[in-house]
C-alpha cells in the first residue's frame, strides 16, 4: 500500500521509535513520582524528549507539555485565552479542533482571510480584523486540507503590534517547516506527536508562553500538600501518568527529525506534491495548488470524492477524502458541498510514491 | 560530605543536573527527604559540599529555580544552609 495520509497520522515512522516504545515498556515506572532506578530511568526518557523538542522549538524544556494530541493542546490554550462571549480572529483554513472549542464557549469570530495561497489577502483581512478589536487570536500554520502555509511570522507580528495573545495550531507544520515559540512570541503553540513529528499516536506537544488553565487536575508527584494545581511548567498541566512509551518514541523520532533535517523533509514533501498536482492537472482534474504549499494538495475528482477515495484505496493508494474536519477550510475554498480528495506526503515521499498515485488516479478517472 | 539542593518537582531538578553536569559539577538526582519539604514531595540534586555555593550560583544564573540548600553537618544532621 501507498500511504498518502500523513495529514493524517505518519504511518511509516522511523524504525527507532518503536524499539523506543518497546523499551520503555519494560524498563520505565512512572516518571517524576519515586527515586528508585526504574522511575528515574523514566523520569530520563520524559526529560530527554522534553529537552529535545524544546530545543527543536527555541524554549526551555519547562515550557513543553506533554498532550495526548495536538486538539487537547488546543482545547487548554484556548480555555485560557478565551473567555465565554470573547472575540476571535482566526483564518478561514482552522481546523474543528480549533472552531470547536470556539463556539462551545460562544466566542465572537472573525474569520479572516479566506483566499488560498493568498498572503496579501491572508495579511489584509487579519490586520484589518485586529485593528477593529480582537481579545485573541487563533490560527493554523499550514492547512489540513490544502497545504496553504500561512504566513505566521507575519501574523505573529501583527499580534505582538496589536497587543493581542495568540495561538498557533502547528499541527501540519510541526516536523516540516520552522516553528518557534520565540521567534513567534505566540502565547502557545500546539501540534500532535504522531504527524510530521513521527511519533506514536497518543502523544502531543503544547509549547507555552504563558501559564495556563489545566484542563485537568490531579496528582502530578509534587507540592502534593497543595489542593491547587501547580503554579509552575509543566507541572500544572500534567496531571496524571504521562504516556511515557509514547514519549520515548517521540524522542525518538526527534533525534530523526534532527539528523534529517526538517527542511530536507519540507523539500522531499513539496517536490512530491508539486508532481502529483502537476500531473492531475495534466488529466483535467480540478487542483488546488500554488505558492506557500507544504507537501498536500487536494483535488475535485470527476464524481463523489468518497467513492474516488475508495477505487484508489482498492487500487494500494490510501487517501482520504471528504471534508477532513476542517469545513471552515473548504467554505473558504468553496468546495464544502463536494468535500475533495487529500494526497499528504510525509517524511519518506519519494517520486515513485508521486508516479503510482498519479497511474492510480488516470485509471479510475476514466471508470 | 555533600549537600542537598531541593526542587519542586522532576523537571527542575533534571534540568539542573544537566546543566551542572555541562559545567562540570559531580552531582545527582534524588528524592527529596520528607521533612524538608514542606509542600510535600519533591526531588533535590546533590552536589559535593564543597561546590554547594558555586552550584547555587550557576543555577541562578541560569534562571533554574531551587528551593532550599541542606549541609550535612558532623553530627550526621542535615540543616538548611542560607546563602
Amino acid at each position: 500500500m501507498i500511504y498518502l495520509d500523513n495529514g493524517a497520522t505518519t504511518l511509516r515512522k522511523p524504525v527507532g521509535v518503536a524499539d523506543a516504545v518497546r523499551r520503555a515498556m519494560f524498563t520505565c515506572a512512572n516518571p517524576g513520582r519515586g527515586g528508585y532506578p526504574e522511575a528515574m530511568a523514566a523520569a530520563r526518557v520524559v526529560f530527554d524528549c522534553r529537552e529535545k523538542a524544546a530545543k527543536l522549538f527555541a524554549c526551555q524544556p519547562e515550557q513543553v507539555v506533554f498532550t495526548t494530541n495536538c486538539t487537547h493542546g488546543l482545547n487548554i490554550a484556548i480555555g485560557t485565552l478565551v473567555k465565554p462571549g470573547a472575540r476571535v480572529v482566526i483564518s478561514g483554513f482552522e481546523h474543528n479542533a480549533v472552531t470547536r472549542p470556539l463556539h462551545a464557549l460562544q466566542a465572537k469570530l472573525t474569520v479572516a482571510g479566506r483566499q488560498l495561497f493568498n498572503w496579501d489577502d491572508t495579511l489584509q483581512a487579519f490586520e484589518e480584523a485586529l485593528r477593529r478589536g480582537a481579545d485573541a487570536a487563533v490560527f493554523t500554520h499550514a492547512s489540513n486540507v490544502f497545504g496553504y502555509i500561512l504566513p505566521v511570522k507575519q501574523m505573529a507580528a501583527l499580534c505582538r503590534q496589536y497587543s493581542v495573545p495568540f495561538i498557533i495550531d502547528a499541527a501540519q507544520s510541526a516536523g516540516s517547516l520552522p516553528v518557534s515559540l520565540t521567534d513567534t512570541g505566540a502565547d502557545f503553540i500546539a501540534m500532535p506527536g504522531h504527524k510530521g513529528l513521527l511519533g506514536p499516536q497518543g502523544t502531543g506537544l503544547l509549547l507555552c508562553a504563558t501559564l495556563p488553565e489545566p484542563l485537568l487536575r490531579g496528582g502530578t508527584g509534587s507540592d502534593s500538600l497543595m489542593q491547587q494545581m501547580p503554579d509552575y511548567l509543566p507541572d500544572r498541566l500534567e496531571a496524571g501518568t504521562l504516556n511515557v512509551p509514547g514519549i520515548a518514541g517521540l524522542g525518538a523520532a526527534l533525534s530523526y527529525l534532527k539528523k534529517t533535517g526538517i527542511h530536507n523533509i519540507l523539500h522531499r514533501e513539496q517536490q512530491e506534491a508539486k508532481r502529483v498536482a502537476a500531473g492531475l492537472q495534466r488529466m483535467g482534474i480540478r487542483t488546488f495548488s500554488g505558492p506557500h504549499q507544504a507537501g498536500t494538495v487536494s483535488f475535485l475528482p470527476n464524481g463523489d470524492c468518497e467513492e474516488f477515495a475508495e477505487k484508489l484505496a482498492s487500487k494500494g493508494i490510501a487517501v482520504r477524502a471528504g471534508l477532513h474536519c476542517a469545513p471552515l477550510a473548504h467554505e473558504s475554498a468553496g468546495t464544502l458541498e463536494t468535500g475533495t480528495v487529500r494526497v499528504s506526503f510525509g517524511h519518506d515521499a519519494a517520486p515513485w510514491q508521486a508516479e503510482a498515485f498519479l497511474r492510480a488516479a488516470a485509471s479510475v478517472n476514466l471508470q | 560530605m555533600k549537600c542537598l539542593i531541593t526542587f519542586r518537582s522532576v523537571t527542575p531538578a533534571q534540568r539542573a543536573e544537566g546543566h551542572l553536569r555541562r559545567m562540570g559539577f559531580e552531582c545527582g538526582i534524588r528524592r527529596t527527604p520528607r521533612w524538608m519539604e514542606a509542600q510535600g514531595c519533591g526531588y533535590s540534586l546533590w552536589v559535593r559540599e564543597v561546590d554547594a555555593v558555586s552550584a547555587a550560583e550557576q543555577l541562578r544564573q541560569a534562571q533554574i529555580p531551587f528551593r532550599k540548600i541542606y549541609l550535612r553537618r558532623e553530627n550526621g544532621a542535615m540543616e538548611e544552609m542560607i546563602l
